[in-house]
């Protein structure tokens, strides 16, 4: 319980304001507590540092054992590898969009923008994908 | 700052176990002279195909330096392979 609150319930305790008015006063102090109090702002969750995917696999195709794949990529790693895409011709992406759009995939890859990319980066952090069949399990995350 | 040690793990078809471990500034030391032909080639190939050398070399610089904790496991019945850069 903070200060303000105990002070109120003082003031109702000694008798120097009634029921009413204290109810009244609680109320505005929980109205003002998420503007008036940058301290108790909510902590910011620590940043997450890697992609992981992980792949299992239960089918006996290969062995007598299930199969499962661990990859764990620094989100730093993406970072650099989009500058890497930065330094890519134009002619090359010219020819990368016209065979994407021939595989049906009609991205400009002109109108794509490192700061875009950042963006997109920068949001990876809240994306989760879980697939699950009966013989396998993927997951993508970020930790 | 750029990785110091890959670890190399591969599970043999016996089960036994194949590890290296990689310390990546004295092999970087020790193949200086091919790397300086890598760069070389590097160079002619940026002037080829009309990308910035230095940008080029300086994305690679930063892709070499943020690969530490990358890891890689693949663990497949009798085969195994661990790949890990720190």
């Amino acid at each position: 319980m903070n200060e303000q609150r105990r002070q109120v319930l003082q003031m109702l305790a000694d008798g120097k304001i009634t029921a009413a008015e204290a109810e009244r006063l609680i109320d505005a102090l929980a109205r003002e507590e998420p503007e008036s109090s940058p301290g108790a702002a909510p902590r910011p969750k620590s940043r997450p540092r890697y992609l992981r995917v992980v792949v299992q696999s239960d089918d006996d195709s290969g062995g007598d054992a299930p199969s499962r794949i661990n990859v764990r990529v620094p989100l730093q790693l993406l970072r650099a590898g989009v500058r890497l895409t930065s330094l890519l011709p134009p002619e090359a992406l010219l020819k990368i969009n016209a065979e994407l759009d021939r595989s049906g995939v009609p991205i400009d890859l002109t109108q794509l923008k490192p700061q875009h990319i950042e963006d997109l980066i920068e949001h990876l952090d809240e994306l989760t994908v879980d697939v699950e069949d009966p013989g396998s399990k993927v997951r993508v995350f970020c930790e | 700052m750029i990785p110091q040690l890959v670890t190399y793990r591969q599970r043999r078809p016996d089960g036994r176990w194949l590890r290296l471990y990689v310390p990546v500034v004295p092999v970087l030391l020790v193949l200086s002279p091919l790397l300086l032909l890598v760069v070389l080639a590097g160079l002619v190939a940026c002037l080829v195909f009309r990308i910035s050398f230095v940008g080029a070399l300086r994305a690679v610089g930063h892709l070499l330096c943020v690969l530490r904790g990358a890891r890689f496991e693949l663990d497949d019945g009798h085969t195994a392979v661990y790949v890990s850069v720190r």
